[in-house]
């Protein structure tokens, strides 16, 4: 633990690294496993890719929401306030699967023909709608935990306004907010199973495929859930080693 | 106080300045100039209006109205005279406010990095040498929370001195230290005050405003009640809300 505190660039590396194996190689092992596992192992882990791509696309994409709108409801512009708070009110008060089920039978008819867009596309655009608003709040809760006082001093010393988020206030705000957001990252890899409801080939469906040829639910579903527990494990390693490396002040203090 | 400003500059011109807080009038119809070179003690009780005058004088609290002036440029809205002047003053918090999340050496060198656009190796060479002047240079790559409250606060000291400040704002420096730490931040202003930078100093510390200011203002509900030197505040105070306030200073160390 305290070598994976003082080096968490290469705990970040490593887990890159082993997702990557392990989304590569997973296949390997899986093959060699007896049946219903084994003759399904290339599809295990195609729908492991999905799953991780789906919580990485949705995942990035709902970081960016979640300070956008979580700048927004901090902005003294109101009716820029009142957008962003009915955003989250929208999206925290209606079901995830509704959401997704809405994206992908109401946003066909909106956009023309020539813009239809693919099933994992639509499950992508409602994870990331949907982590964003609760991601909104994490931001939120960040800057406003930075004091008052490291914003006066910046400006005292003629920051700018600019340059007082860039360079104070936003890495401060991280200290707070990244726990938070790795927390909906982690819960990102689980709710990106819902995608199976509307055809998306992720883990789930392939489990969910696997066992209805196979008529052994128990083998499949315990392999799927192992391969879920390795992939929000690898995903909270990395926001841990991210949250060590900007914790710099508190971190240096404890070694002391 | 024209015994003061004889061959003086003025620097800061504050005439007529007032400041609400709702209901709550903090200042009320504030003049005062302060001139070049010139270290000013300001003293009175809590709540009345020190500190608030001190942190209109850079605009961390606009003024509602009236005018001050800061080396000739209104301290107005206008974005470009409040860049300038925040160039010119510099100011030390009660609270040091130093940037957690950076090392000693970056929080003195920050500020002429981003505004004065400051060539990185040169703006730590600075760095170092105020490090260097207020005794901390070893503690340059440490994190402020490393660092005991004085050490912070003649960090902080560094940190405003790093912009070439003309005007030092000094909010009570040394209210939120331990009494043993108190005159480790006492010694390096009143070195600072030997160099002949502008001083501005809300301070409860009789001693060091009795001995290091060439002027003293006393304070009471919003406005100045007395503007002199200090060998005449501590020794014949005009007003007896002055008396009051001395007497219970004295009892109180």
């Amino acid at each position: 633990m305290k070598w994976s505190r003082q080096n968490p660039g290469w705990v970040m590396f490593g887990a890159m690294i082993g997702l990557l194996f392990f989304l590569w190689g997973m296949a390997i092992p899986l093959a060699a496993a007896p049946d219903p596992i084994g003759p399904a192992a290339k599809q295990f882990a195609e729908g492991a890719r999905v799953t991780v791509w789906l919580t990485l696309i949705s995942g990035s994409a709902g970081v960016l929401l979640g300070f956008i709108a979580g700048l927004g409801k901090l902005s003294s512009f109101l009716p820029l306030r009142w957008l962003c708070s009915f955003y989250v009110w929208l999206i925290r008060g209606t079901p995830l699967l509704l959401q997704i089920l809405f994206v992908w039978l109401a946003v066909p008819q909106i956009l023309p023909d020539s813009l239809q867009i693919s099933d994992f596309a639509c499950a992508a655009i409602a994870l990331a709608l949907n982590v964003g608003a609760y991601n909104t709040e994490c931001v939120r809760a960040g800057i406003l935990a930075v004091p008052q006082g490291q914003v006066e001093a910046a400006r005292a010393l003629g920051l700018s306004p600019l340059q007082t988020f860039l360079d104070i206030v936003l890495p401060q705000s991280m200290r707070v907010a990244l726990p938070a957001l790795a927390n909906n990252l982690a819960s990102l890899v689980k709710d990106s199973s819902l995608a199976y409801a509307i055809s998306v080939v992720e883990l789930t469906m392939v489990g969910y495929r696997v066992q209805a040829e196979s008529y052994q639910p128990i083998p499949v579903f315990l392999t799927i859930a192992s391969i879920y527990l390795i992939l929000t494990t690898a995903f909270t390693t990395l926001t841990a080693a991210l949250e060590t490396q900007l914790d710099v002040g508190r971190k240096r203090q404890e070694n002391n | 106080m024209e015994s003061l400003q004889s061959g003086l500059k003025p620097i800061i011109e504050a005439r007529e300045v007032c400041k609400r807080f709702g209901s709550f009038e903090a200042l009320k119809g504030v003049n005062a100039t302060f001139y070049e070179g010139q270290v000013t003690a300001i003293i009175g009780p809590s709540g009345s209006g020190k500190s608030t005058f001190l942190r209109t004088l850079n605009r961390l609290e606009a003024h509602d109205s009236g005018s001050i002036l800061v080396d000739g440029i209104e301290l107005n809205d206008d974005l470009k005279n409040l860049d300038a002047i925040r160039r010119e003053v510099g100011m030390v918090f009660q609270s040091f406010n130093l940037f957690a999340h950076l090392s000693i050496l970056r929080n003195v060198a920050l500020a002429p990095m981003r505004v004065r656009k400051t060539p990185k190796a040169e703006a730590e060479a600075k760095a170092l040498a105020l490090l260097e002047r207020v005794g901390l240079a070893d503690q340059a790559n440490k994190y402020p929370i490393q660092l005991s409250g004085g050490q912070q606060q003649r960090v902080a000291i560094a940190r405003a001195l790093a912009m070439d400040p003309k005007v030092l704002l000094f909010d009570e420096p040394t209210s939120a230290l331990d009494p043993e730490m108190v005159n480790e931040v006492l010694a390096v202003m009143r070195e600072l005050a030997y160099t002949g930078i502008t001083m501005l100093v809300v301070t409860h510390e009789m001693g060091f405003a009795r001995e290091v200011a060439d002027r003293i203002i006393f304070f009471d509900r919003g406005a100045i009640l007395e503007d002199c030197t200090p060998e005449q505040l501590f020794t014949q105070p005009a007003h007896e809300r002055t008396k009051a306030f001395l007497s219970q200073v004295k009892h109180g160390f």
